[in-house]
């Protein structure tokens, strides 16, 4: 049973998972999970690899869609709607959840046709004026504006690693979606690209309900303040980040925390 | 004795040399335990083998071709051969019914001047078999006992034996490049003849076709050569009407199978489509004959276009592009498949469709290698000889009515080839030309497609 610290009641959720379980063919990944995500924090799913942190992420812009043998069971709700349900439809969905990936993935595009994307499928930004501007404030919010405002027409895949997952975080906001889903954005990034990328998400919650996987629990520590603690496809325990770091009731999340496996 | 007999018995010389090799090795490790050899016992085995069989085989070649010439040389010299017309025809059937006799490939002689030449054939020829099968075996002997020496434990035999191999590998990739070399040479010099003939500017740049096999070879006339009727119907038929049909096709059918089906129906749809490659051209040719330019010249008629020919350049570009389709569709397959996962979730993830996602992602980035594979399938289509030759026509038209009769580059080599034509008349040599300038043409358009696909390559890795 997952340990839920009590003060933990949470009225303003954007997001609410309600005993989703997730099965890869027969195979149980994630069993029985719920959870809130809310705007006033950022909420970090920490724990050894495998253990279907980043599976249950996939689950809140229905990712798992796109793998044909994954099979999701439970609720998921935004803004009390249920996502699976008619009146949901998932492009609706991804453009009001956004995801940021582990690997910066910019489209083989210009910086711009990159950002423009998203607003361009999706009808929120028709005229040039307009784009240019949406390009702008994608940018800027994203910390990349100074640095490429001059070559924005260059491709994306040209920019630096760090810059790249900038850009995709620039690319998901351009659209303003309600929550942003981060999928270990880091771990493919320099320490100082990485503490560029945590710098914006402390900048980004408050505006967004963001949600990182992360296998760095410093990172987990500095950028979050919900931690979930996941183990072979439970949530473990989940609570405040300090609580979780510093005085964890689980005695599998203390084993985590202090190094001993994972 | 054959080359065949010396081939067997120098490789029964190279196992005798590859056991005493093997046991020579062995022998090493045998009498002093502390010995240890540098290259296992079968590596001198093979060095042992190499060095006997090698040499030989290099001696046989020479000698197969060689000692036929020794023979003859020995016949002509003898007294029967003075009576020998000195050239031509008949001398020479006289000289291969006196061998045919001697060798026992025949019983008796129809030309009695023969008579006199089998003795002295029969004897040259035992004569050269026993030199050549004593220097075979001093040869195989010779090699041996040198590779034999030098098997010590401290010899390293196996990077000479995976050198040899190497060479031999080596070698064998030189014979597809050497062969093209030949044919690209063989057209050369043919072509020069023919321009030798004709004007270049009147083949490339004349607009009639119609040269007369029965005219004068000495003055031929530059105007009947004229070669933009075939460029075009070459590139009417393959690289315009083949390609509407098979680009929308193909593209779609990848598109479809990378993107929508599921698993079990593209392992059998992709196979199935790849079944459409491997179709010989000609049963191709009789469909567009029999079935398709028919069926195209009755809906012409009712549509109330009169004189439509059962012989049209649409029928035979029609049936060709489907030919050309899995060329175009594996292509494709295979660059959208070579497109990371990662652009397409992202994609996706963004809220796009997965028709947009395809058109503003996918196909982009796959462009390249499309664009690849749609080269390969033209230099393909316009060097398709069979369809054209069942399904067109030999009348040479410039026209851009897909109702006419055409025909192509490669239906002209084929005409003026299988004639009765010398081969020093223009019209006969005239293919030569056709054929190099289609050479080039596929040459430059392999090529461009080889370069864009490794260009694209590199974009992702």
């Amino acid at each position: 049973m997952t340990v839920i610290h009590e003060k933990l009641v949470d009225t303003n959720a954007k997001m609410r998972a309600r005993d989703v379980s997730v099965y890869y063919g027969d195979k149980k990944a994630i069993d029985e999970v719920s959870i809130d995500i809310s705007p006033d924090y950022v909420t970090a799913f920490i724990g050894p690899s495998g253990c279907g942190k980043s599976t249950f992420l996939r689950c809140f812009n229905r990712m798992n869609d796109t793998i044909p043998v994954a099979r999701v069971t439970g609720t998921i709700e935004l803004e009390d709607e249920d996502i699976h349900g008619n009146a949901m439809d998932v492009v609706q969905l991804r453009a009001r959840v956004g995801m940021v990936f582990q690997k910066p993935n910019p489209f083989p595009k210009s910086i711009y046709e990159n950002i423009a994307y998203g607003p361009k499928i999706h009808g929120l930004a028709e005229k040039k004026p307009d784009i240019d501007e949406v390009v702008e404030k994608s940018l800027t919010r994203a910390g990349l504006w100074d640095e490429v405002k001059d070559r924005l027409d260059e491709s994306g895949t040209a920019l630096s690693g760090g810059q790249q997952q900038r850009l995709c975080i620039a690319r998901a906001i351009a659209v303003d979606p309600e929550v942003i889903l981060m999928d270990e954005p880091c771990s493919a990034l320099d320490p100082i690209a990485t503490a560029k990328i945590e710098e914006l998400i402390d900048e980004l919650s408050g505006r967004y309900a963001i949600v990182i996987v992360t296998h760095s629990m410093q990172q987990a520590a500095r950028v979050s303040q919900r931690t979930a603690f996941f183990h072979l496809g439970k949530m473990v325990e989940y609570g405040p980040t300090s609580d979780i770091f510093t005085n964890p009731i689980e005695k599998r999340t203390q084993d985590y925390i202090t190094g001993r496996y994972g | 004795m054959s080359p065949i007999t010396l081939i067997l018995i120098a490789i029964g010389l190279g196992l005798a040399g590859w056991l005493a090799g093997r046991a020579k090795a062995w022998s090493f490790q045998k009498s002093d335990a502390n010995v240890r050899l540098v290259a296992r016992p079968t590596y001198h085995a093979w060095y042992v083998a190499v060095w006997v069989a090698l040499p030989v085989l290099a001696f046989v070649a020479l000698w197969s071709f060689l000692a036929p010439q020794l023979v003859m040389q020995t016949v002509l010299a003898s007294p029967g051969a003075e009576a020998l017309p000195s050239f031509g025809f008949q001398r020479e059937s006289i000289l291969s019914e006196a061998r045919a006799v001697a060798t026992g490939s025949a019983q008796g002689v129809f030309n009695s001047d023969a008579e006199a030449l089998i003795e002295p054939f029969r004897e040259a020829i035992s004569h050269y078999n026993l030199i050549g099968l004593v220097v075979t075996v001093m040869i195989a002997f010779a090699g041996g006992a040198y590779a034999f020496l030098r098997v010590k434990p401290d010899f390293r035999a196996r990077t000479r034996v995976e050198r040899t191999v190497m060479i031999v590998l080596l070698l064998a990739s030189l014979v597809a490049i050497l062969t093209t070399f030949g044919i690209f040479a063989s057209l050369v010099f043919e072509t020069v003849r023919f321009f030798g003939m004709v004007s270049p500017i009147d083949f490339l740049f004349g607009s009639f076709w119609g040269p007369d096999p029965m005219s004068s070879p000495e003055a031929a006339d530059g105007t009947r050569y004229g070669a933009i009727p075939l460029f075009w119907g070459t590139i009417f038929i393959g690289a315009i009407i083949a390609m509407i049909v098979a680009i929308p096709l193909g593209l779609m059918s990848a598109i479809y199978l990378t993107q929508y089906a599921n698993p079990k129906l593209r392992a059998w749809v992709k196979p199935a489509l790849e079944i459409l490659a491997g179709v010989p051209t000609v049963v191709y040719g009789y469909f567009a004959a029999l079935t398709v330019a028919p069926a195209i010249r009755d809906m012409a008629v009712a549509v109330g276009i009169s004189g439509a020919s059962t012989e049209s350049a649409l029928a035979a570009g029609v049936v060709m592009g489907v030919m050309i389709i899995p060329f175009v569709s594996s292509m494709a397959d295979d660059s959208i498949a070579a497109v990371p996962s990662a652009m397409r979730d992202g994609s996706l993830a963004m809220g796009a469709t997965q028709s947009e996602t395809i058109r503003r992602v996918l196909f982009p980035a796959a462009l390249p290698g499309i664009v690849a594979g749609v080269m390969l399938a033209v230099s393909r289509a316009i060097g398709e000889t069979m369809i054209v030759v069942m399904a067109a026509s030999t009348a040479a038209n410039l026209t851009v009515n897909p109702l006419e009769r055409m025909t192509t580059v490669t239906v002209q080599i084929v005409k003026m080839l299988t004639g009765e034509g010398s081969f020093d008349h223009p019209a006969t040599l005239s293919a030569f030309a056709l054929g190099f300038v289609l050479f080039m043409v596929t040459l430059a358009l392999n090529f461009i497609a080889l370069r864009v696909v490794k260009r694209f390559r590199e974009a992702y890795d």
